[in-house]
């Protein structure tokens, strides 16, 4: 296994940029995910460090070794790409067993040794039933979990998946990405993993690197991700709901700072945090505009008033998970959402309170416009 | 608006394939009712029959106490909105809404009146001159739900209307469905292949498998009181868990160990006759506790195998050394996921036991 090292990688398609000064380190054993939206770089990124895409500039290293003009077969990674890529005229095992069977990779196995592998393999991600079919008589799901067991059969330096999961029902995705997760624990391997989907990457990752138009806005665990967004797109990004961003304006009156965001909506910012805030408030049309974010369960709700900073709205509407609660409220060019724990019931229209868990208010740049769905 | 009922409705394909069998329930005027289940369970069928695009095989389907089998769609006055928006691409967003009611041959400022009415209601007044080819998936939906509504219906029939659109997206969709049904009071039924969906906007769910209804009844009925394991498997995500036991005494279960038995008590208690007999034993991910010591209801330590974090939660998977290795999904909050290889100890709780009969798949009465 090998760490794999990104220092300043650029890829330039003519004059168009896809990846734009990448660094970051997948370190031995780790599982790190690189999610963005669709053409953010990232498959480009894998590869790069497939070998299969030529660098523009930077280095890509395995451990301590420069490999950009290594050919992608010297690399010693393993692939599963969206597409699946199986032979049509093997079977589920052939195609499994096809990378050991391969020349050069030294050992040779015997045929038990080769169906050991193969079942090890395929019963973790639950095809053992379908090894003696072929590609033709499988599902979609079922061809890329095949494509996932080849990818896995070998024991390269570094695994690289791209979307290997992304054609599988929700339920299906759900077991298999357990089994991936479990995979990897198991047997120590290096993963890097890309996904448009945070929430495999959130689940699966021991760090992920988030990827917007080429350039990576943030690195960090699953949690940190999570919990502490470095911008307003990643926070709308990851996270179901995804955090709520409302834009407004800071006034300051008697030394005290309040966030507006129209109407009723005001609420005061305790001391410690404006700080912070300073750092990205923007001045337009001689207003001071920040946007604010917060998770949907960092909002109190209730029929009677919370706190001294809490504010009135009145319901838009109420959905429900089997046991909490999601609260929509409807602003100018946005929906705000909050999450209570439990079953509880408002009146449309109805003004309830909210109050706002201060401790995981977090403020940004913008960086995009919100509108509603 | 309309009472829905359908009354032993059975849908038969040629060469004797049921696709919908004895299917009776109620959608009660005004109410939001979600068919649910996966795919090939004959859930689109059965809607197919109430909007009158398909022909009822056997049995009756009533509108306000009126039987409607023969019917056409446009005489039953359904508004549909299906996956796919079916906009006329020609067409202004305004005259896409405008459509039904040109049909019906209604006067110009009338139907004005009532396109801009409803444009404004699902928030489309900026984008009534664009052409649905300039649209995004929300606003189409948003489009033809429009359109739909505008006819003022008996009845609105959605079939998996925002199952494809994007996460957010669909968040946002459900919080607009909900707020035109509540505005409108119109007898919705919400056809989704999704639990999550269903239980996120209806206020009953018909529970459909192999062409037949496993359960009726609203979201805490069927999610406390499953009316077999089908239904407890399908509802919830992380599924429910399953372990086998053995009945004590009529307030206690057991389950095997290395050292012999744990014993749990449960909440109500079953019949005398079942004491002694072998049952599966389900409990809910989301609703077991970890603590960090062994307590009564606490018996059997666990290691945390495997740690799968979701953002406000995280799903643990727990094995159970004692209890033959059996593993289990807990959920817990976001902030303390703790770390693999811990030993924890899931309390459970008598009101969180469910009891299966293994043969019949069906919950043990409890009293």
């Amino acid at each position: 296994m090998a760490e794999v090292r990104l220092e300043n990688v650029t890829k330039m398609y003519g004059r168009k940029i896809a990846v734009n000064n990448v660094s970051f380190s997948c370190k031995e054993g780790e599982l790190f995910s690189i999610i963005g939206p669709a053409g953010a770089g990232k498959t480009t990124t894998l590869k790069m460090i497939a070998g299969i895409e030529k660098i523009t500039s930077g280095t890509i290293y395995f451990d301590e070794r420069p490999v950009n003009e290594m050919p992608p077969q010297e690399r010693d990674v393993a692939m599963a790409f969206e597409s699946y890529n199986l032979y049509p005229h093997f079977s589920a095992y052939d195609n499994i067993a096809f990378p050991l069977r391969a020349p050069k990779r030294g050992e040779r196995l015997s045929r038990a040794e080769e169906r050991q592998r193969v079942e090890e393999v395929a019963g973790f991600l639950g095809i053992t039933g379908l090894l003696d079919r072929r590609p033709v008589e499988l599902s979609g799901g079922e061809k890329q979990r095949v494509s996932l067991a080849r990818a896995m059969i070998r024991k390269p330096e570094v695994y690289l998946l791209d979307e290997p999961i992304a054609h599988l029902d929700a339920r299906l995705k759900f077991s298999t990405q357990t089994a991936l997760k479990r995979l990897a624990s198991k047997l120590g391997i290096t993963i890097i993993y890309v996904t448009h989907d945070y929430r495999e990457a959130l689940a699966l990752s021991d760090r992920i690197a988030v990827l917007r138009r080429g350039v990576i806005e943030q690195t960090g665990t699953s949690e940190e991700v999570y919990s502490t967004p470095a911008t307003d797109f990643i926070g709308r990004f990851v996270g179901e709901p995804p955090i709520n961003l409302i834009d407004g304006e800071v006034i300051t009156k008697d030394k005290k700072t309040f966030f507006n965001a129209g109407d009723d909506f005001t609420i005061q910012i305790r001391d410690e945090l404006v700080g912070e805030m300073e750092k990205v408030v923007k001045q337009e049309d001689n207003k001071r505009k920040v946007r604010l974010g917060i998770r949907c369960a960092r909002i109190n709700v209730a029929k009677d008033k919370i706190s001294d900073n809490s504010f009135q709205l009145p319901v838009y509407a109420i959905t429900h998970e089997a046991a909490s609660t999601l609260i929509t409220f409807e602003l100018k060019d946005t929906f705000l959402a909050a999450k209570i724990e439990g079953r509880v019931d408002y009146d449309m229209s109805e003004k309830v309170w909210l109050d706002f868990d201060q401790d995981h208010v977090l403020f940004f740049k913008k960086t995009f416009e919100i509108s509603k769905a | 608006m309309s009472k829905v009922t359908l009354n032993r409705v059975w849908k038969i394909y040629e060469g004797n394939v049921v696709a919908v069998k004895e299917a009776t329930f109620t959608c009660e005027d005004g109410e939001f009712l979600a068919i649910v289940g996966p795919s090939g369970c004959g859930k689109s069928s059965l809607l197919r029959m109430i909007a009158g695009l398909e022909a009822i095989t056997r049995g009756e389907i009533l509108f306000n106490g009126q039987v409607v089998n023969n019917l056409g769609p446009q005489e039953r006055n359904i508004a549909l909105a299906f996956e796919s928006y079916a906009l006329y691409p020609l067409l202004s967003v305004y005259e896409n809404i405008a459509f039904p009611l040109r049909a019906q041959g209604l006067r110009k400022s009338e139907v004005d009146k009532k396109v801009r009415s409803i444009a404004e209601t699902l928030d489309l007044t900026s984008i009534l001159k664009r052409k649905p080819s300039a649209l995004s998936g929300g606003h189409a939906q948003r489009v033809s739900l429009a359109r739909a509504l505008i006819r003022e219906p008996n009845v609105t029939l959605l079939d998996e209307p925002i199952s494809h659109m994007d996460q957010r997206v669909r968040l946002e969709m459900r919080a607009r469905i909900r707020r035109l049904h509540d505005e409108f009071k119109t007898t919705t039924i919400y056809v989704t292949h999704d639990q999550g969906e269903a239980v996120a906007l209806c206020d009953r769910l018909v529970v459909l498998n192999l062409a037949e209804i496993q359960q009726y009844g609203t979201v805490d009925e069927i999610w406390n009181h499953p009316a077999n394991r089908f239904v407890a498997n399908f509802v919830g995500e992380p599924q429910i868990n399953f372990f086998d036991g053995k009945v004590e005494t009529p307030h206690d279960v057991s389950v095997p160990t290395k050292k012999g038995k744990a014993t749990f008590k449960f909440t109500g208690k079953v019949d005398q006759k079942y004491v002694g007999s072998e049952v599966a034993i389900g409990v809910r991910p989301q609703q077991i506790e970890l603590s960090p010591s062994k307590e009564e209801k606490a018996p059997i330590p666990g290691s945390v195998e495997l740690i799968e974090f979701q953002g406000d939660s995280a799903i643990l998977t727990v094995k159970l050394e004692n209890l033959d290795n059996t593993e289990i999904k807990v959920v817990v909050p976001g902030e303390r996921v703790g770390s693999v290889g811990e030993t924890v100890w899931p309390e459970f709780r008598p009101e969180i036991i469910y009891l299966f009969d293994k043969e019949t798949q069906l919950p043990i009465k409890r009293t």
